[in-house]
Parts: C-alpha cells; sequence; structure tokens
C-alpha cells in the first residue's frame, strides 16, 4: 500500500534507513556503495545495517550484489528506481511540513 | 503517524549529513588512482628534469601523454566498475588536458618564466585547482591543495639546488599520498 501524503513512508522513516537511503541517493544514478563505506557513514553496526539493507531489498528500494575479490567477500548495494522516487516523496513529505508551519 | 516540523527538520538534517558524506567518499574514492597516476607523472618528471636536464622537453610531453592515457583507461575501468560515467568522458578528460597545456605554453610565452619558476608554475596552478575543487567535493582536496602550494614554495624559494628532486619527493610523493588517503574514504 502506497503511504499516503499526510503520513511517512514508514519503511524510509526509520533512522538508520532513512540515512542508508540518504547516502545512496547522494550517488550518480545505479552507481554502487560497498557495504563497509556504507557501514561508516551511517554508522551501525554490521549486524545492524544488514538488518535494514534487508528490509530496503525487500520494499524493492535497494538492490544487493554479492561478489568475491579475490578470496574477500563483497557486498553493494544499489539505490533502485522505485528507492529513488519513494526517497524523493520521504523529501518532498517533509519539506511540506515546514513550508506547512511557515 | 505524522510528524512536527522539529522532527521534520532532524531528519531533512540527517538526510543532508549521511548525502554530504557519502558524494565526498564517493568523490575521494574516484579520484584516487588519478592522484596516484599523476604523482607517478611528477615524480618520474622532475626527477628526469634534475637528472638528465637536457631530456626535459621531451620527457614532460611523454611522461603527460603516458599520464594522460592512463587516467583515461583508469577512469573507464572505474567508472563501468561502479557503473557510473557519461558517454563522451574520455574525450572531455583527452580535450582538457590540451586545453591545459594550451594555456600553459600561452601563458610561458606571454611571461618568459625561468625554468625553475616553470616547475614552480605548474603545481601551483594545480594547487589552486585541487584547493578550489575541494570546497564542493570536500576538505582533503583543499588540504592537498594547500600543502602542495606550501611546498613548492618553499622548495621554490628555500631550496637552490635540485629543486627538480624536491619536487618529485614532495609534490609527486604527495599526490600519490594523497591518492592512497583518498581511497581510504
Amino acid at each position: 500500500m502506497e503511504p499516503s501524503p499526510e503520513q511517512p513512508n514508514p519503511t524510509i522513516h526509520q533512522p538508520v534507513r532513512l540515512k542508508i537511503m540518504a547516502a545512496l541517493k547522494a550517488l550518480p544514478e545505479d552507481a554502487q556503495l560497498e557495504f563497509v563505506k556504507l557501514k561508516d557513514i551511517v554508522g551501525a553496526t554490521e549486524g545492524n545495517l544488514g538488518a535494514h539493507i534487508t528490509t530496503l531489498e525487500g520494499a524493492g528500494y535497494v538492490t544487493v550484489e554479492k561478489d568475491f575479490v579475490g578470496k574477500r567477500p563483497r557486498t553493494r548495494v544499489t539505490l533502485s528506481k522505485a528507492g529513488r522516487r519513494a526517497f524523493e516523496e520521504y523529501v518532498a513529505y517533509l519539506r511540506d511540513i515546514l513550508d506547512t508551519k511557515v | 503517524m505524522s510528524l512536527t516540523p522539529n522532527e521534520a527538520a532532524a531528519a531533512l538534517r540527517d538526510i543532508e549529513s549521511a548525502g554530504r558524506r557519502s558524494g565526498q567518499a564517493f568523490g575521494y574514492r574516484m579520484s584516487a588512482p588519478h592522484l596516484v597516476i599523476w604523482g607517478i607523472v611528477w615524480v618520474v618528471g622532475y626527477a628526469g628534469s634534475d637528472l638528465v636536464p637536457h631530456l626535459t622537453n621531451v620527457l614532460w610531453p611523454a611522461v603527460v601523454l603516458v599520464g594522460t592515457i592512463a587516467s583515461l583507461v583508469i577512469g573507464a575501468l572505474t567508472g563501468r566498475a561502479n557503473k557510473v560515467g557519461r558517454a563522451g568522458d574520455g574525450w572531455r578528460f583527452g580535450l582538457l588536458v590540451v586545453v591545459f597545456w594550451v594555456f600553459l605554453v600561452a601563458t610561458f610565452t606571454l611571461m618568459h618564466p625561468g625554468p625553475r619558476a616553470q616547475g614552480a608554475f605548474v603545481p601551483l596552478v594545480i594547487a589552486t585547482i585541487y584547493a578550489g575543487v575541494g570546497l564542493w567535493m570536500g576538505l582533503r582536496f583543499v588540504l592537498l591543495g594547500a600543502a602542495v602550494a606550501a611546498l613548492t614554495l618553499f622548495g621554490f624559494f628555500e631550496i637552490q639546488q635540485h629543486f627538480y628532486l624536491w619536487m618529485a619527493a614532495v609534490g609527486g610523493g604527495g599526490l600519490i599520498l594523497a591518492g592512497l588517503w583518498m581511497r581510504s574514504a
């Protein structure tokens, strides 16, 4: 169900997920961000970040790609088109609240 | 559930902060290999200017050409790996190098600087560009520009012999170290 304009998107609204989405939205379209870099930016533990990424992936807002660099596993996250759109709507929702206040 | 204006403002601040950190770190990482490449170009060019001065006029165009090609290749590879980059980025970068080269030739023709001044002028221009770019892309570029400018000026005024070796070490070496620093972002 699409959130109504009067309510924040509950998937994005959670603080850690909000930072994940903001970090990904700041990159060029289709650019990937490594899990370890995302952890630094968001300031979450690995387990916590992993759980929130799974939630965002379930909502179709991010895609996750896992591979190996040599023997080192690597996880990269990308903002999907649906995620980009949902995030933009969420930011517009926040701005509307502030504009209404004025 | 609805948000108060204070909660909305706090959420927007979080978004701005996370976005800025992410964008800066991405810019740093994309720039890193190019800094290393041009650091190597400076090391070879300046060290060559000191050790085999009669080859300077051949050496610099050669190392700049190699550096340009290496940057183009690395740019294409990192762009593909990160799924960024637009069609035409390659020829634009090549053209940028040509424009910069023409600028230097025109400036030297007008002002007739001596070899030492030429050797200091180019790093100062580069340092200015880094510092200016840093105003948008992050503090690390500002610090890099300030460090290159300061070390260049110090060498120009204080290192009477082997100024080019100084520039190879602190200019070229500095760019390489800066590249490794950016890579860690």
